[in-house]
C-alpha cells in the first residue's frame, strides 16, 4: 500500500459524466426462491427418510419447483448479458466455474482419502471377504468415456470453424457415449448386487465403491443434462464464434467428470492386487 | 438508494421497497448488512445457549438442565456459534468492505451473493428447529464424531437435521468464496495491483481459498456419516471393516483450516485499525502477506494435533506437533508487524483501538496456549479438558470475536453513517475485556486439574472456579446488551460521521474511506484510478 494513491481525489466522489446506477445490478427475486428451493428440498428428503406421508410427493414437487427457478434465473443471467461486457462476464464465469471445479474435485479427494486410508491399513486388499473385480467391462467403459471427452473437444472445434452441423453430429455422439457408459455402469452395479451379492451394505469396502461410483454416476448424469442443454440450444443456433459461455462450462464439466473417473478407474479397478 | 431517472438509452432496473427490497438486493452493502445482522442475532442466540450452559455449571446440584439436554446445549452453542455467528459475521464485513476497499461497483456474481446469503436461512431453521424434534438437538458435540453421532448411539433424528444443515451451510459458504475470489481477481480498480490490495481483501482471498478446498472434504465426511446412519453403509462401522478414525481425519482436515477460516479476516482488520488509529503507515506490508499466505498453506498441514489421543502413529504426532509448532512463525511475524505499527505512534485510544490492543493481547495468550497444546506429552495430559476450552475461547472470543467489536466500531460509520458512543463503547471494551478474561483464564487451572468439558457435572472441588467463572460471564452479558443499545441508539441519530471520520486517508490511502458514509448504491461516482 506504501504508494497507492488516488489519481483524481475528486472523481471517486462527484464526477457526473454518466448516470453511474447503471452500473449497479438488477434487483431479483430468484436467490431467495433457489435458497427456499434447496432447502426445501433437503428438509424433504428428511421427511421421506421418516417415512412422513406425502412427502415423497412434496419432494418430487420441491425439486421440479428448484429446477424451474434455477433456469429462471439462468434466462435473466442470459438476457442480462446481452447488455454487459461479455469478454468480462465470460472470464468471471470461467473462473468462478473453475473454483466450483475445484470444490467439487475436494469432494471426491476426501472419498479417495478414505479409499486410501482403508487400502494401506487393512491387512488384505480386497478385504476379506470381498470379490476382486472384473476389469474388462469398466476397461470398455473406461475408453468410451474418456473417447467422449476427444469427441466433445471436436464439437467445440468443429462449432468454432463454422461448422455447425458436425459439431452437432459430434455433440450427439458425445452423449450418446455417455449414455453409453452410465448404462455399463448400471450393468456392473446390477452384476455386482445380483450375482455376486456385493452390496451397498456388504463392507466399508462395497459402501465406499458403490458411493464413488454413485456419485461419479450422478455427475455424468448432471453432465448429460448439460450437454442436452447445449444441443438444444445448438439447434436453435445460439452459438457463434463469440458467444458460447455455457458450451464452454458443459466441455469443462464433462472433462472434470472424465479425469475423476481415471482415478476412480484406477483406484477401483487396476490397483486391487493383494 | 438510487432514485434516478432513466436517463435516454441506460434503462434503470426495476426498484423495490421496503421488505421487498431487501429481499430482492442484489447490492453488496445491503446482503453484507444482512449478514451481520444475522449474525449478531445468532450471537444472541448461541450466546443465550453458552448462559445457560454456566448456569448449570454454577452449580449442577440444582439441575437446571437435564445432562442429556446440557449436552444439546454444548453441540448447538459450538455450531451456532461457528457456522452460523462467527462466518456470517465475517462474511457480512467482507461482503460490505471488500468490492468498496478495491473499487468495484459490486460483487462478480451478484445474485449469487444473495443466494448464499439466503441458503442460511433453511439451515438456520432446520439447525433451531431440532431441539423440538424426538430426542432433541444433536448432543455428540459440533465434532459429530462416530461411533456417538451413528444410529446406535445418536437415534435422535436431530442428528440427522444437524448434518443436512451443515452441509447446506458449506454449500452458502462456497458459493460466497467462489464469489471473493472472482471477484478480487477480476474487478480491481485501475492501477489496483495485487501488492496494493488492503490486508483485508488480502486475508480474504485466502480465507476464500480455505473455504473452496476445506469446505468439501467436511460434506463428503457427513455425507458418508449420514449414509451410515440412514443407509446402513459401513464408513465409520469397524464391524463392517469401516474406520471411525478416519472420520477424524477428515473432519479436522477441515476442522483446523477452518479455525484460520474464522480468524484471518479478523486478522485482516486488525491490519486497517492500527495504523490508522496509531497514525502511522503499517509496519510491514510484504510479510503480513506472506504471512497471511503461510498460514493458509501451513493450516492444511497440522490437523492431526486434534489427534494426538486418538491412536496415531508415532511419526505422525512428531509431523503434527512441528508442523503446528511451525504455524507460529508466520503469527508471530503478524503479532510484530502489529506491535512495530503502534510502537512510535501518536494512538488514538477509540474503542476501534482498545479493542485491537485488547485482541493482540488475548491472541497471544491463546496462541501460547496453543503451542502448548501442540506438545503431545502435554496434550496428553490435557486434550478433553478446560485446558482446551480456555485455549479455543482466547483465539475465538479474544481472537475473532474481539476483531470483530474492533471492526464494527472502525467500519459502522461507513456502514450506517453515524457514529457510535465512545463512551458506552469503552464501557463495552471494558466489561467485555475483563469479562472474557474472568471466564476463560481460571479454565486453564480447571483444565490442568482435570475437569472434563463436554460434561454437565464436575467433581466438588471444582465447584468454586466454576462459580467464580460464572460471575465473570455476567460481565460479559452487560458488554453485550450494551453494545446492542449502542447500535440501536445509534441508528437513530442524524447521519453526521463524514466520508472519512478516522482521517484514515491521511496516513494511507483505503477506497471505502473515499467515497460517502454510507456508500451510493453505485459505490463510487467514477471507477477510482490508483496509482
Ligand atoms: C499458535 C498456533 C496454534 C496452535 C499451535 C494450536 C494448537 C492446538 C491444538 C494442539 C489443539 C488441540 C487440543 C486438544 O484437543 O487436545 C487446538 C485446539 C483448538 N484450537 Fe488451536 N492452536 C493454535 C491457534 C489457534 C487459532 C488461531 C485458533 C482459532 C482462531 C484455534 C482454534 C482452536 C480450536 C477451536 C480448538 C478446539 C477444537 C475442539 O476441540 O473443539 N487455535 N489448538
Ligand atoms: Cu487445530
Amino acid at each position: 500500500m506504501e504508494h497507492a494513491s488516488l489519481a483524481s481525489p475528486a472523481a471517486a466522489h462527484a464526477g457526473m459524466h454518466a448516470d453511474p446506477s447503471a452500473h449497479t445490478p438488477a434487483p431479483s427475486f430468484w436467490p431467495i426462491l433457489l435458497a427456499g428451493g434447496m432447502g426445501a428440498v433437503v428438509f424433504l428428503v428428511f421427511l421421506v427418510y421418516l417415512g412422513v406421508p406425502l412427502a415423497g410427493v412434496l419432494l418430487a414437487a420441491a425439486v421440479l419447483y428448484t429446477l424451474v427457478a434455477a433456469s429462471g434465473w439462468a434466462n435473466t443471467i442470459a438476457v442480462e448479458r446481452r447488455h454487459m461486457d461479455q469478454v468480462q462476464t465470460n472470464k468471471d464465469l470461467t473462473r468462478g466455474f473453475f473454483f466450483f471445479l475445484a470444490s467439487e474435485g475436494m469432494i471426491f479427494v476426501s472419498y479417495f482419502e478414505y479409499l486410501y486410508y482403508s487400502r494401506f491399513t487393512s491387512a488384505h486388499w480386497p478385504p476379506a471377504g470381498m470379490p476382486t473385480l472384473e476389469t474388462t467391462l469398466p476397461a470398455i467403459a473406461t475408453l468410451i468415456l474418456v473417447g467422449s471427452s476427444f469427441t466433445l473437444n471436436w464439437a467445440v472445434h468443429a462449432l468454432l470453424h463454422g461448422k455447425k452441423t458436425a459439431a452437432k453430429n459430434w455433440m450427439l455422439l458425445t452423449i450418446a457415449m455417455g449414455i453409453t457408459f452410465l448404462g455399463m455402469q448400471g450393468f456392473e452395479w446390477g452384476f455386482l448386487n445380483g450375482v455376486l451379492g456385493f452390496t451397498l451394505t456388504t463392507g466399508a469396502y462395497s459402501s465406499a465403491y458403490f458411493l464413488m461410483t454413485g456419485f461419479h454416476g450422478a455427475h455424468v448424469t448432471v453432465g448429460l443434462l448439460m450437454l442436452a442443454l447445449v444441443y438444444w440450444r445448438m439447434e436453435k443456433g445460439e452459438y457463434n464464434q463469440q458467444y458460447h459461455m455455457s458450451l464452454k462450462a458443459a466441455e469443462y464439466y464433462w472433462h472434470f467428470v472424465d479425469i475423476v473417473w481415471v482415478f476412480l478407474f484406477f483406484s477401483l479397478y487396476l490397483f486391487q492386487s493383494h | 438508494m438510487s432514485t434516478h431517472v432513466a436517463t435516454a438509452g441506460v434503462t434503470q432496473p426495476r426498484q423495490y421497497h421496503g421488505v421487498l427490497d431487501w429481499i430482492t438486493t442484489t447490492d453488496h452493502k445491503k446482503i453484507g448488512i444482512m449478514y451481520i445482522v444475522f449474525a449478531l442475532i445468532n450471537g444472541w442466540l448461541g450466546g443465550s445457549l453458552a448462559g445457560l450452559i454456566r448456569l448449570n455449571l454454577y452449580n449442577p446440584d440444582w439441575h437446571i438442565v437435564s445432562p442429556a439436554l446440557y449436552n444439546q446445549l454444548m453441540t448447538m452453542h459450538a455450531t451456532i456459534m461457528i457456522f452460523l455467528t462467527l462466518m456470517t459475521a465475517f462474511a457480512g464485513f467482507g461482503n460490505y468492505l471488500v468490492p468498496l476497499m478495491i473499487g468495484a461497483r459490486d460483487m462478480a456474481f451478484p445474485k449469487l451473493n444473495a443466494f448464499a446469503f439466503w441458503l442460511l436461512i433453511p439451515a438456520a431453521m432446520m439447525l433451531y428447529g431440532s431441539f423440538f424434534v424426538v430426542g432433541g438437538a444433536a448432543a455428540d458435540g459440533w465434532w459429530s464424531y462416530p461411533p456417538l453421532s451413528t444410529a446406535q448411539f445418536s437415534a435422535g433424528h436431530g442428528e440427522d437435521l444437524w448434518i443436512l444443515a451443515v452441509i447446506l451451510l458449506g454449500i452458502s459458504s462456497i458459493m460466497g468464496a467462489i464469489n471473493f475470489l472472482v471477484t478480487v481477481i477480476d474487478m480491481r480498480a485501475p492501477g489496483m495491483n495485487w501488492m496494493k490490495l488492503p490486508l483485508f481483501v488480502w486475508s480474504w482471498v485466502v480465507t476464500a481459498w480455505m473455504l473452496v478446498l476445506a469446505v468439501p472434504v467436511l460434506s463428503g465426511a457427513l455425507f458418508m456419516l449420514l449414509s451410515d446412519r440412514w443407509l446402513n453403509t459401513g464408513f465409520y462401522r469397524p464391524a463392517l471393516g469401516g474406520d471411525p478414525l478416519l472420520y477424524q481425519h477428515l473432519f479436522w482436515f477441515f476442522g483446523h483450516p477452518e479455525v484460520y477460516i474464522m480468524i484471518l479476516p479478523g486478522f485482516g482488520m486488525i491490519s486497517h485499525i492500527i495504523p490508522s488509529m496509531a497514525r502511522k503507515k503499517l509496519f510491514g506490508y510484504k510479510g503480513m502477506v506472506m504471512a497471511i499466505w503461510s498460514i493458509g498453506v501451513i493450516g492444511f498441514m497440522v490437523w492431526a494435533h486434534h489427534m494426538f489421543t486418538a491412536g496415531i502413529s508415532a511419526s505422525a504426532r512428531v509431523f503434527f506437533s512441528m508442523a503446528s509448532m511451525f504455524i507460529s512463525v508466520p503469527t508471530g511475524v503478524k503479532i510484530y508487524s502489529w506491535l512495530a505499527s503502534v510502537w512510535g505512534g501518536v494512538i488514538r485510544f477509540t474503542t476501534a483501538m482498545k479493542f485491537a490492543l485488547g485482541f493482540i493481547f488475548t491472541f497471544v495468550l491463546g496462541g501460547l496456549s496453543g503451542l502448548m497444546l501442540a506438545v503431545v506429552p502435554f496434550d496428553i495430559l490435557v486434550h478433553n479438558t478446560y485446558f482446551v476450552v480456555a485455549h479455543f475461547h482466547y483465539v475465538l472470543v479474544g481472537g475473532s470475536v474481539m476483531t470483530l467489536f474492533a471492526g464494527t466500531y472502525y467500519w459502522f460509520p461507513k456502514i450506517t453513517g453515524r457514529m457510535l458512543s465512545e463512551k458506552l463503547g469503552s464501557w463495552v471494551f471494558w466489561l467485555f475485556f475483563i469479562g472474557m478474561n474472568w471466564v476463560f483464564m481460571p479454565m486453564h487451572l480447571l483444565g490442568i486439574e482435570g475437569m472434563a468439558r463436554r460434561v454437565a457435572n464436575y467433581r466438588i472441588e471444582f465447584r468454586p472456579l466454576n462459580q467464580f467463572i460464572s460471575e465473570g460471564f455476567i460481565f460479559m452479558l452487560l458488554a453485550g446488551i450494551l453494545f446492542t443499545y449502542s447500535i440501536i441508539k445509534a441508528l437513530r441519530e442524524p447521519k453526521t460521521a463524514g466520508d472519512d471520520p478516522w482521517q484514515a486517508n491521511d496516513i494511507e490511502l483505503h477506497l471505502e474511506w473515499a467515497t460517502s458514509s454510507p456508500p451510493p448504491a453505485y459505490n463510487f461516482a467514477e471507477i477510482p484510478e490508483v496509482d
